[in-house]
């Protein structure tokens, strides 16, 4: 029996795994083994196999490579492709490896460590290794994770929640994604370790509808780890769901999230009160997204010094950056905080895709800024993009190619706030809107003077007076598309 | 609209606090659609206000109040997805099968709509058919994978 594996990843899928899993379903003495991603997607469909010298790979294959990789005949051994070799994982280490439903796979690559680690802690423990770690709240507003536990944990109360915020909304963007169907224990831990820290019985996993297949994975893990024991301990039993939502980009901010969650408009609620007070039901509540839950699990297991060791002094750990766009390779690479964009474009996202010329990239989703050339000698941690007057984000980096129309992808970032802002405050619902007529104006060739500066107006207002980041960044890759490429604009 | 099913969706989740988005994505997932004569019953039922059922109705977009066609096809416009072309893709769509985004095919085969990611950006231009995601989309592709849906 040969044994093949190959990803079950919804990308690896997209890019042909599948078409491969069913031509190969009836070869005789094979068996196929159906795992995570390794996230190195321009390889994909990826076929891996075990020889005597280690683990081989089989990139970009086709039904007819089978005869070869049966015969052993090319193929590269795993460790010697670069763009895995040179990261530096911790939350995605075991990705590509395990089969995503696989208990024991899970448990024999480390899993569990970290939850087993927090029961014989306690819950100020806890708290005060993720204080040691300084682990940055990994969705957005990168707030310090134990902080939010602390207040949570502090709270009296009957109830408390514990949430997953999987609304992984931000294009451009989909390690969540990645893990909820790769390593849905991961997350699972993450969410035990913090609902045993703050003391809560309940925990949601708020997963977007564009993710069908996350969410099936989710459910049949929280079944199968359920049936394990693993969510139950000394105090009981801690009830896991998993809520699919219905595609509103607002629901990804964490007040909407909750108002969504207990099946209202997913509209925006003003902060304070902030969550970890008085959030689902009025209950203190955790939220955090995918990442972050995911990240906690080897934060116990190998302590909050370890750590803090990685990344920058204001941004600590490695950082699961998507890239995206025009390179010549897309796909995951978790390295510690601290690399300049270009190095990541150039190291891992190996430079431009056939006959494509760098023009400017994007980083942050959709209210991320856009960066020229000039500006990649900019490090990846909070700090500096921060000072950039830039975000991070969930870390989807997207670069665009010099066919790039500039106005009309700037039209495209105003039509996109407009049809997604919930409407609760007047600048983002009228601005979003105004400032998508301008630009069609310009692109029409119809812009009247003062045109641009009314652009710059209504963006400096949705900054200053909107309630949510929708608004409040919003303008950003407009007025940074006009800062750096004036001349399109004319 | 059937009746019966709707009361037994209803019964099940007369909860309290009640939750007025997942009984409509329940009713939407068996009947295919949330039709706005239900709304005086859902409410009733779950005893809150129309005007709460209605504005959750009208806030998600992926809550319909009428039912689309045997197949929907959304296009990603994310930007990775545009970055690499996705807006031609669209076009292609729009054009093999005759119809603007939000507007389903006069057979009732295609209902075409625009999403923005489906965490597919490695292997873009991405479009998402019934809940499977096809990657690597050229345009001159798209007429053959099309008509590939019966
Ligand atoms: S900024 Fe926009 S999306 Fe956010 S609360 Fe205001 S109207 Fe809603
Ligand atoms: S931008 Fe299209 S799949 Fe992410």
């Amino acid at each position: 029996m040969t044994r093949l594996y190959l990803s079950n990843d919804t990308s690896a899928r997209a890019a042909g795994t599948e078409r491969l899993a069913q031509a190969w379903a009836s070869a005789p003495g094979l068996e196929l083994v159906r795992t995570s991603a390794r996230g190195a997607f321009f390889l994909e469909p990826l076929v891996e196999r075990d020889l005597p010298g280690g683990r081989m790979a089989w990139s970009n294959a086709t039904p007819d490579d089978l005869p070869n990789i049966l015969a052993g005949i090319g193929g590269t051994p795993v460790n010697r492709i670069a763009f895995l070799a040179d990261q530096q994982r911790v939350t995605f280490a075991n990705f590509g490896m395990t089969r995503p439903l696989a208990l024991e796979d899970y448990g024999s690559l480390g899993g569990w460590q970290g939850l087993e680690r927090a029961g014989s802690l306690s819950p100020d423990a806890i708290i005060g290794e993720l204080k040691t770690s300084r682990l940055r709240g990994r969705g957005g507003a990168a707030f310090p994770v134990w902080s939010k536990w602390q207040v949570a944990k502090d709270a009296a109360a009957d109830q408390k929640y514990v949430v997953a915020n999987a609304d992984e909304g931000d294009a451009g963007t989909y390690c969540d994604r990645m893990i909820m169907e790769g390593e849905p224990f991961r997350l699972i831990e993450g969410m035990l370790i913090c609902a045993r820290a703050i003391g809560a019985t309940r925990g949601f996993i708020y997963c977007r509808q564009e993710y069908p297949a996350a969410a099936r994975t989710l459910r049949e893990a929280i079944a199968a780890a359920e049936r394990a024991g693993w969510l139950t301990d000394e105090r009981g039993r801690f009830h896991l769901e998993v809520f699919v939502g219905a595609g509103s980009y607002v629901c990804g901010e964490e007040t909407a999230l909750l108002e969504s969650l207990e099946g209202r408009r997913g509209v925006v609620r003003a902060k304070p009160p902030y969550p970890a007070l008085s959030g689902l039901y009025g209950k203190p509540t955790i939220v955090s997204n995918v990442l972050t839950f995911a990240t906690v699990p080897s934060i116990l297991a190998r302590g909050g010094d370890w750590h803090a060791s990685l990344g920058t002094e204001g941004s600590r750990g490695t950082m699961a950056l998507q890239i995206g766009g025009r390179v010549k390779q897309p796909g995951l690479v978790e390295i510690p905080f601290g690399a300049t964009l270009a190095e990541v474009i150039e190291r891992f996202g190996g430079g431009m895709a056939a006959g494509a010329r760098f023009k400017a990239v994007q980083i942050g989703g959709p209210l991320g800024s856009l960066f020229p050339a000039s500006r990649l000698d900019i490090p990846i941690c909070y700090d500096a993009f921060s000072k950039a007057g830039a975000i991070l984000g969930h870390g989807g980096i997207v670069v665009y190619d010099d066919g790039t129309d500039m106005v009309e992808l700037a039209r495209h970032f105003m039509a996109f706030t407009a049809d997604e802002s919930c409407g609760k405050c007047t600048p983002c619902r009228i601005g979003s809107v105004r400032s998508r007529e301008i630009l069609e104006q310009l692109q029409a060739g119809r812009s009247r003077p003062g045109d641009l500066d009314l652009l710059a107006d209504l963006g400096e207002t949705m900054k200053g007076a909107s309630l949510c980041a929708l608004g409040q960044r919003a303008p950003y890759p407009v007025l940074t598309a006009i800062e750096h490429f004036p001349d399109e604009f004319r | 609209m059937s009746e019966p099913v709707l009361a037994a969706i209803l019964t099940r989740h007369r909860t309290s606090p009640p939750n007025i988005l997942h009984t409509l994505l329940e009713i939407q997932e068996t009947l295919g659609s949330v039709s706005p004569g239900a709304i005086p019953e859902i409410a009733r039922s779950l005893d809150v206000t129309e005007a709460d059922v209605a504005g959750v109705l009208s806030y998600y977009p992926e809550l319909r109040t009428a039912k689309p066609g045997r197949h929907v096809i959304r296009v990603c416009l994310g930007e990775s997805c545009m970055a690499n072309h996705g807006a031609t893709v669209l076009a292609r769509v729009r054009a093999h099968l005759k119809i603007e985004v939000g507007e389903t095919t006069r057979d009732g085969r295609f209902t075409l709509e625009r999403v923005y990611c489906v965490g597919n950006c490695a292997v873009g231009p991405s479009l998402m058919v019934d809940g499977e995601v096809v990657g690597r989309v050229s345009p001159d592709q798209v007429p053959a994978l099309l008509d590939s849906y019966p």
